[in-house]
C-alpha cells in the first residue's frame, strides 16, 4: 500500500482505518509525517490540481471493504468492488461513464435526455429504476446491485434511501452544491469504484476548463445577470441565493441576480429593481415559445436594461448546468460564452 | 287480542345469525381477503413466478423445507417489499372500515367517516410538524434521526396528534356533563380546519419538505416496514376484538341515547369509549400511511346496504372488507407503469363510483317496495 | 316519611327544571310526591306539557332531579348500574324511529340486552322471553317484518314488545296508544291488566283519554302544572270539577245501559 494521500481530511479512508488499533502514539507521529508532507488541500481546487501534474502523485487503488461518507453525511460500507451500479439520477449515471465503469450499470433513470451519444446507447436498454416520482424498490433489489449511487436534497426521497439501506444496500447519496463539490464527487465516486485514476484525469480536465473560463473572464466587467430557470403561473424562478446556480454565473464572470434562499423564486418587482443587464434564458432549452421578443413583451419586463439592450440570451445548454457530472464544465464555459461573447473565440 | 296461531306460536323466531348467512358473509369474506392477500404478494412491478412466491413464504413463515429455486432478491421482495406491504395494506383497511362503522353508528350518520372529527386533521398537523420543523430549526433535528419503539418521531407526532385532537374535541363539545353527537360533529370540524390551517401554514415554509408532506397527506403504503406492523398491529388487534364485543351497545345506540340508556346502556362512558377505541385504531392507522381516504366511508356503508345494519355482523364484515378493499387498492395503485400512484387516489376512484351505484340500486329497491 | 319496602318506585320533594339557553329554566316539577306500590296499575294524566312525560324519565334515570330523591324498589336510582335498573324498568317511549334493517324480532331481541349473558347472541331464555313478549304484544304475525313495512300502530306493538322482553318489574308507558285505532287500544290495555296479573308488572301509563283510563287504571293521579292535583280512584277523584280546571272542558258524568258511570265531555260550550 503507497503512502496514505492525506488530501481528503473528511472522507475516513481506508488506510487509516487500518491504523485504528494502533496506538494513539503512533497514530500521532504518522499525522505530523502526514503533515509535513504534501500539505493538506482541498481536492478539486482547480489552481492546486493546475500547477500539480496529474502523475506527479502515483493515485492509490481502493482497497475494500471501503467505509465513505457521503454527501448527505451517511457512512456507507462498500463490502468489494461494486460490479453492478444502479443510477437513481442522471447526473450519476455520467459520472460512472465518465470514469470507465459504463457498462457495469444495471439500472437507471427513466429520464434520459441529453446523454453524450456514448452513454444514450449504453442505457437505452438498461431496466429503469426510477421515473418522476418515487423509486422502483423492486426493480431495484431485482437488478441485485452492489452499490446505489442516489441524489441529494430529496430528490430521492429519504423514504427510498432508507429503505434500500434497510434492504442492504449500499447507498451512496451524491448532492454537490459548486464545482468542487462536482469534483469531491466524481472522486468520491471514483474510490468507490477503484477508478481513482480515471476520477483523477477527469477532474483534471475538469480544472482545465474552469481555469481557462476564469482566465477568460478575468478582469471583464460582470454584468448583472438574470438566469431565468421557469416562469410559472406568473412566479418568477431563478437562482436561488448562495447557491450552486448563483456561484456557476460568478465563476462564468456574471453578477447574478438572486431569488429566495429556498424557494428560488423572485418577485417582478424586486427583479425590475435589481435591472439585470443579461437575461439568460434557460428554460427556452425545453419550450421553444420563450425566445427573446416574447420575454420582451412581457408586462413589466420592457424596461429592463437587457431588454432595452437586447441582451436577452437562450440557453440551450441548460441541461448541462442542471446535472452536476462531469459535463458541468461545459455548461460554465456555454454559460461564459454568452456572458462574455467577446472573450472567447 | 286475538290468540296466535298455532303456526305463529311454533315458528322459529327470526333472530340471530344463521349459519349459512354468517358462513356465507364472514367466510365468503376470509376467503376473498385470502385470495386478495396471495394475490397482491404475487404481482409487483417485477415478475416473480407465481410458484416461487409461495414457495418463499412457505419457506420463510411456515418453516417448510423448500428447496432454494429463486434468486435472492426474489426472496427479498417478496418478504421485505411486498409482505410488510399487503399485510400493513390489510391491517390499516381493516382499522379504518372498522372505524368509519363505529363513528357512521355513534354519529347516527352514514356520511361519517374515521376522520370526522378530527384524527385526520390532528395527525396531518403532528406529521407535518415532524417533517418540516427540524428542517426549519436544525436543533430540532437530534430527533429526526432517532426512532421510538421503532417508528420515526413523524409518525409518533401524528399518532398522539390524532389521538389528542379527538380527546380535545371531546372534552370541548362536553357540556353538562354529556355530549350532544350533533356537538361533537361541529366541533370535529372546526377544531379540523384550525389544524388544517396550520398544515397549510407549515407546508408554505417548508421549503424542500413540501413534496415529503404532501405526499404524507395523500397517504401511502410505500414505506410500510416490519416495524411499523410491530406497532400498529398490536394496537389494531387490540382495538378490533374489544370491538367487535361491543355490538350490542352499537346496535342499542341506534336507538336513540335516551332509549338506549333505557336498555341499560351507560351512554355517555360508552361513548368515550367507543370513541377512543376507535381514535386509537384510526391514528395507529394514520400514523403508518398517512390519510387514506374512502375506505373508512365507503366500506361500511356499503356492507350496510347489502347485509343490514346489525353490528354483530357488520362490524367484523367491515374489517374484512376493509381490509381487502385496501389491498387490492394498493396492488393497483403500485401496478401503474411510472412508480405508481398514492394509494388515495386509487381508493377514491373504486369507492366512489360504486358507491353511487349501490346507493341508487337501493333507494330504486325501496321505491319499489314503497309501492 | 317511611317508605313501604313494596313500593315499585317512590318520588320524595322533586324539583324539576328544563335549561334553556340564554334564558330562564322551564320548571316543570314543584315538590311532587308520589309512591308506586307493586302490582299497581296507574294512569297519568294531565294536560300538555304538565310534566308526565318528565316524571316517567325521573324514575328511568334519563333525568336527574333538581331537588328530591327518586327511587326505584327502594333504592335512589343514581346507585344503580343501569344494567341493573334497566331489569327492573323499562320504557315504552312516545316515539321512537325504528332503526331499518332490522326486523322486529330482532329489534325485540334489542330489549333482552339488560339480561344478555352469552357474548354473540341470544340464549334459549331469550327466545322464549322474546317470544312470550311478542306474543304478549300481539305482534307475533309481525315478527318477520321491517319497520318501514309496519303501520303506526303495528309499530307500536313491537315497541311494547321490546319493553316487555327487558321482563320489567315496573313499565312506564309514554302515551302508548298515541297511534293505535280504537281496538288496539283496548287490546293494549286489556293486555296491560293481564300482565300486570301474570307477569306482576306494575305499570305507570300516561294516557290521554280519560274514560279508557278510568276504564283500565285503578289509580288515577292528575298532573297540572308540575304538581299533583288528584291520586286515587277515577271514579272519585275525576270530578267535572277538575277536569275542567285541569283540562279546560266541560264534562259530566252519565250512567251507561249496563250501568257504567262515563265521562262524557261535553263539545258545545
Amino acid at each position: 500500500m503507497s503512502e496514505p494521500s492525506c488530501e481528503r481530511e473528511g472522507i475516513t479512508m481506508s488506510p487509516w482505518r487500518h491504523l485504528r488499533p494502533v496506538p494513539l502514539l503512533v497514530l500521532a507521529l504518522l499525522v505530523a509525517a502526514c503533515a509535513a508532507g504534501s500539505g493538506g488541500s482541498t481536492p478539486g481546487t482547480a489552481s492546486d490540481q493546475a500547477s500539480t501534474p496529474a502523475t506527479a502523485t502515483p493515485v492509490p487503488a481502493t482497497v475494500y471493504p471501503l467505509t465513505l461518507t457521503d454527501d448527505a453525511g451517511r457512512e456507507v460500507t462498500i463490502e468489494a468492488e461494486p460490479q453492478r451500479i444502479v443510477s437513481l439520477a442522471p447526473s450519476n449515471t455520467e459520472i460512472v461513464c465518465a470514469l470507465g465503469a459504463c457498462d457495469r450499470l444495471v439500472g437507471v433513470p427513466e429520464y434520459q435526455v441529453g446523454y453524450p451519444d456514448d452513454v444514450a446507447a449504453t442505457v437505452a436498454d438498461l431496466p429503469i429504476v426510477v421515473s418522476f416520482g418515487p423509486v422502483d424498490r423492486e426493480a431495484i433489489v431485482a437488478a441485485e446491485p452492489d452499490l446505489v449511487l442516489a441524489a441529494g436534497n430529496e430528490l430521492t426521497s429519504t423514504e427510498d434511501i432508507d429503505a434500500l439501506a434497510d434492504l442492504g444496500l449500499p447507498v451512496v447519496s451524491l448532492y454537490p452544491e459548486s464545482l468542487d463539490e462536482v469534483s469531491g464527487d466524481i472522486e468520491l465516486v471514483g474510490e468507490a469504484l477503484d477508478a481513482q485514476a480515471e476520477a483523477a484525469e477527469v477532474t483534471a480536465g475538469m480544472a482545465e476548463t474552469i481555469a481557462a473560463v476564469e482566465a477568460a473572464v478575468a478582469g471583464e466587467p460582470t454584468p448583472r445577470t438574470f438566469y431565468e430557470v421557469s416562469v410559472f403561473e406568473g412566479t418568477i424562478y431563478t437562482a436561488g441565493e448562495d447557491s450552486f446556480l448563483a456561484s456557476l454565473i460568478e465563476t462564468a464572470g456574471g453578477d447574478p441576480i438572486t431569488g429566495d434562499a429556498a424557494s428560488t423564486a423572485i418577485q417582478l418587482e424586486d427583479l425590475v429593481e435589481a435591472d439585470p443587464e443579461l437575461i439568460v434564458l434557460g428554460d427556452a432549452a425545453y419550450d421553444p415559445t420563450i425566445t427573446a421578443e416574447t420575454v420582451a413583451a412581457r408586462d413589466g419586463w420592457a424596461e429592463m436594461t437587457a431588454v432595452v439592450e437586447g441582451r436577452v440570451v437562450p440557453l440551450p445548454e441548460d441541461i448541462l448546468i442542471t446535472r452536476p457530472g462531469p459535463r458541468i464544465v461545459e455548461g460554465l464555459e456555454a454559460l461564459a460564452r454568452v456572458i462574455h461573447p467577446d472573450a472567447f473565440d | 287480542m286475538r290468540a296466535a296461531t298455532a303456526q305463529e306460536a311454533t315458528r322459529p323466531l327470526p333472530i340471530g345469525l344463521t349459519l349459512t348467512r354468517t358462513a356465507l358473509v364472514l367466510g365468503g369474506g376470509a376467503l376473498l381477503l385470502g385470495i386478495l392477500v396471495v394475490t397482491a404478494v404475487a404481482l409487483g412491478s417485477t415478475q416473480i413466478a407465481f410458484g416461487d412466491t409461495a414457495a418463499i413464504m412457505g419457506r420463510r413463515l411456515l418453516g417448510l423445507p423448500f428447496a432454494e429455486t429463486w434468486a435472492p432478491s426474489a426472496e427479498t421482495i417478496v418478504m421485505q417489499i411486498r409482505l410488510p406491504r399487503v399485510l400493513t395494506a390489510m391491517i390499516v383497511g381493516g382499522g379504518l372500515a372498522m372505524a368509519g362503522t363505529v363513528f357512521q353508528a355513534l354519529l347516527r350518520n352514514p356520511l361519517a367517516d374515521p376522520y370526522v372529527i378530527g384524527t385526520a386533521a390532528g395527525a396531518s398537523f403532528g406529521a407535518a410538524l415532524g417533517i418540516a420543523a427540524p428542517l426549519m430549526l436544525p436543533m430540532l433535528a437530534i430527533g429526526a434521526g432517532s426512532a421510538f419503539l421503532g417508528l420515526g418521531i413523524v409518525q409518533v407526532l401524528a399518532f398522539t396528534g390524532g389521538l389528542v385532537t379527538v380527546l380535545v374535541v371531546f372534552a370541548i363539545a362536553r357540556g353538562g356533563g354529556r355530549v350532544q353527537m350533533i356537538t361533537l360533529l361541529l366541533t370535529g370540524y372546526a377544531v379540523s380546519a384550525v389544524l388544517a390551517a396550520g398544515v397549510a401554514l407549515l407546508m408554505f415554509i417548508s421549503g424542500r419538505a413540501l413534496g415529503a408532506i404532501f405526499s404524507w397527506l395523500m397517504g401511502s403504503l410505500a414505506d410500510a416496514e416490519w416495524t411499523d406492523l410491530a406497532f400498529a398491529a398490536p394496537l389494531m388487534l387490540f382495538s378490533f376484538m374489544a370491538m367487535l364485543t361491543r355490538w350490542r351497545v352499537l346496535n342499542l345506540m341506534l336507538l336513540g341515547d335516551s332509549q338506549a340508556s333505557s336498555l341499560g346502556v351507560n351512554v355517555e362512558r360508552e361513548k368515550l369509549r367507543l370513541t377512543v377505541l376507535a381514535t386509537l385504531a384510526t391514528s395507529a392507522a394514520v400514523a403508518i400511511s398517512g390519510t387514506i381516504g374512502f375506505v373508512g366511508l365507503v366500506v361500511p356503508h356499503l356492507l350496510r346496504l347489502v347485509i343490514g345494519p346489525d353490528h354483530r355482523l357488520l362490524l367484523p364484515a367491515s374489517m374484512l372488507g376493509g381490509a381487502a378493499l385496501l389491498v387490492l387498492a394498493d396492488l393497483v395503485a403500485r401496478m401503474v407503469p411510472g412508480g405508481g400512484i398514492p394509494v388515495g387516489v386509487v381508493t377514491a376512484l373504486i369507492g366512489a363510483p360504486f358507491f353511487l351505484w349501490l346507493l341508487r340500486r337501493s333507494r330504486v329497491l325501496r321505491a319499489e317496495a314503497a309501492s | 316519611m317511611s317508605v313501604a319496602i313494596s313500593s315499585v318506585a317512590a318520588l320524595h320533594g322533586i324539583d324539576f327544571a328544563y335549561p334553556r339557553a340564554g334564558r330562564d329554566p322551564l320548571t316543570v316539577l314543584r315538590g311532587l310526591d308520589l309512591e308506586v306500590q307493586a302490582g299497581e296499575m296507574v294512569a297519568l294524566l294531565g294536560a300538555n306539557g304538565s310534566g308526565k312525560t318528565t316524571l316517567l324519565r325521573l324514575i328511568s334515570g334519563v333525568l336527574k332531579p333538581d331537588r328530591g330523591t327518586v327511587e326505584v324498589a327502594g333504592r335512589p336510582v343514581g346507585e344503580w348500574t343501569r344494567d341493573a335498573l334497566a331489569r327492573r324498568v323499562a320504557v315504552l317511549p312516545q316515539q321512537l324511529d325504528l332503526p331499518d334493517g332490522f326486523r322486529a324480532a330482532e329489534l325485540v331481541e334489542m330489549g333482552r340486552a339488560p339480561h344478555a349473558r352469552r357474548l354473540f347472541g341470544s340464549t334459549a331464555d331469550d327466545e322464549r322471553a322474546i317470544h312470550r313478549a311478542l306474543a304478549d304484544a300481539d305482534a307475533l304475525g309481525l315478527a318477520d317484518r321491517y319497520p318501514h313495512e309496519l303501520s303506526g300502530g303495528e309499530r307500536q306493538r313491537v315497541l311494547v314488545a321490546m319493553a316487555l322482553a327487558q321482563e320489567p318489574e315496573l313499565l312506564l308507558l309514554d302515551e302508548p296508544t298515541l297511534h293505535m285505532d280504537l281496538a288496539h287500544q283496548v287490546a293494549l290495555l286489556r293486555a296491560m291488566r293481564r300482565l300486570r296479573r301474570d307477569r306482576r308488572l306494575t305499570v305507570l301509563a300516561v294516557l290521554h283519554d280519560l274514560n279508557l283510563a278510568a276504564a283500565f287504571a285503578p289509580r288515577v293521579v292528575v298532573l297540572h302544572q308540575g304538581q299533583i292535583v288528584a291520586d286515587g280512584d277515577p271514579a272519585e277523584v275525576l270530578t267535572p270539577d277538575l277536569v275542567d280546571r285541569v283540562f279546560g272542558v266541560q264534562a259530566a258524568y252519565a250512567t251507561t245501559a249496563d250501568g257504567a258511570r262515563q265521562l262524557a265531555i261535553s263539545v258545545d260550550g
